[in-house]
């Protein structure tokens, strides 16, 4: 279900860097190895899943983020305010997929929260409690990266240099936000 | 602290994996036949050795996806890295 009631509901800014949660937005993960998948999915919402590791296809009105080789997440790039636009949705890509043996169709609207990072220091800002290499992520439009920020299960979506979704589960989500505010005063 | 080339991910801390012991365990056929102490064997007994190991690894803060690793224990030396399913490289 669509979160109207989100965790955080703020927006915050420092120095050439904007922080805001971007809810409720429609998050759908969706599971494949089968060849027919790929045109279906074009079909119903005229977005192909990226094949390449680590990257994105991003249309007008969704974004599908590679997550592994028969995985990927989808979610809405503008914030939905009506349940019938998410659950009808779902219920198309349920049945021409999960219906007809092509893949399976999982919400995760709840599951997840969104995270807009803004600026040219959010990958100095991440880089204090993350392992991973920015150096050719930031430079990549579109380049998605999973991996851990101060322990926390995190998937970034770099849609441009210095402009940045950060997706990291709900529970977890008021714990992420302060310690990313807290690093946020000393870059 | 090393750095692993995941195959679907690319190159990636070590703290994103987590290690799943050692690889080529072959599940025995029949296990009904088997006697308590061949099934403790296949269950609980890993090698571990000092030098060069198979072993399996999971992505688990990535892709999630498994795949077998060649690893010097002693330096923790990467000499090879390939899906599961695929045959070990020669080293």
């Amino acid at each position: 279900m669509l979160n109207f009631e989100t965790p955080i509901q703020e927006k915050k800014s420092y120095n050439d860097l904007t922080i805001s949660e971007v809810e409720p937005i429609i998050k759908i993960n969706l599971r494949s190895r089968k060849r027919e998948f790929s045109a279906k999915i074009g079909k119903i919402l005229s977005i192909i899943p990226p094949v390449e590791s680590n990257m994105s296809s991003i249309n007008d009105n969704y974004s599908l983020l590679w997550l592994s080789p028969d995985e990927w997440l989808l979610y809405s790039n503008n914030k939905i305010n009506k349940y019938e636009e998410q659950i009808n949705l779902e219920d198309k890509l349920f049945n021409q997929i999960s219906k007809l043996n092509q893949g399976a169709v999982t919400n995760v609207t709840d599951h997840w929260v969104m995270i807009n990072l803004n600026g040219n220091k959010i990958y100095d800002l991440l880089s204090k409690g993350c392992p991973f290499n920015f150096n050719d992520f930031m430079s990549k439009k579109g380049s998605v990266a999973q991996t851990i920020v101060n322990h926390t299960d995190v998937i970034l979506h770099n849609i441009d240099k210095g402009n940045l979704n950060l997706f990291v589960r709900r529970s977890f989500s008021k714990h992420l936000w302060s310690w990313i505010n807290d690093s946020a005063r000393f870059i | 602290m090393f750095v692993i080339n995941c195959p679907f991910c690319g190159e990636r801390d070590q703290s994103e994996f987590s290690s799943g012991g050692e690889a080529h365990i072959i599940r025995p056929k029949q296990p009904t036949e088997l006697s308590d102490d061949q099934w403790a064997e296949y269950l609980f007994m890993r090698k571990n050795i000092k030098g060069v190991q198979f072993e399996r690894w999971n992505h688990a803060h990535g892709c999630r996806k498994w795949f077998n690793m060649i690893r010097d224990t002693s330096n923790d030396k990467i000499h090879a890295i390939y899906k599961m399913g695929e045959k070990p490289p020669i080293v």
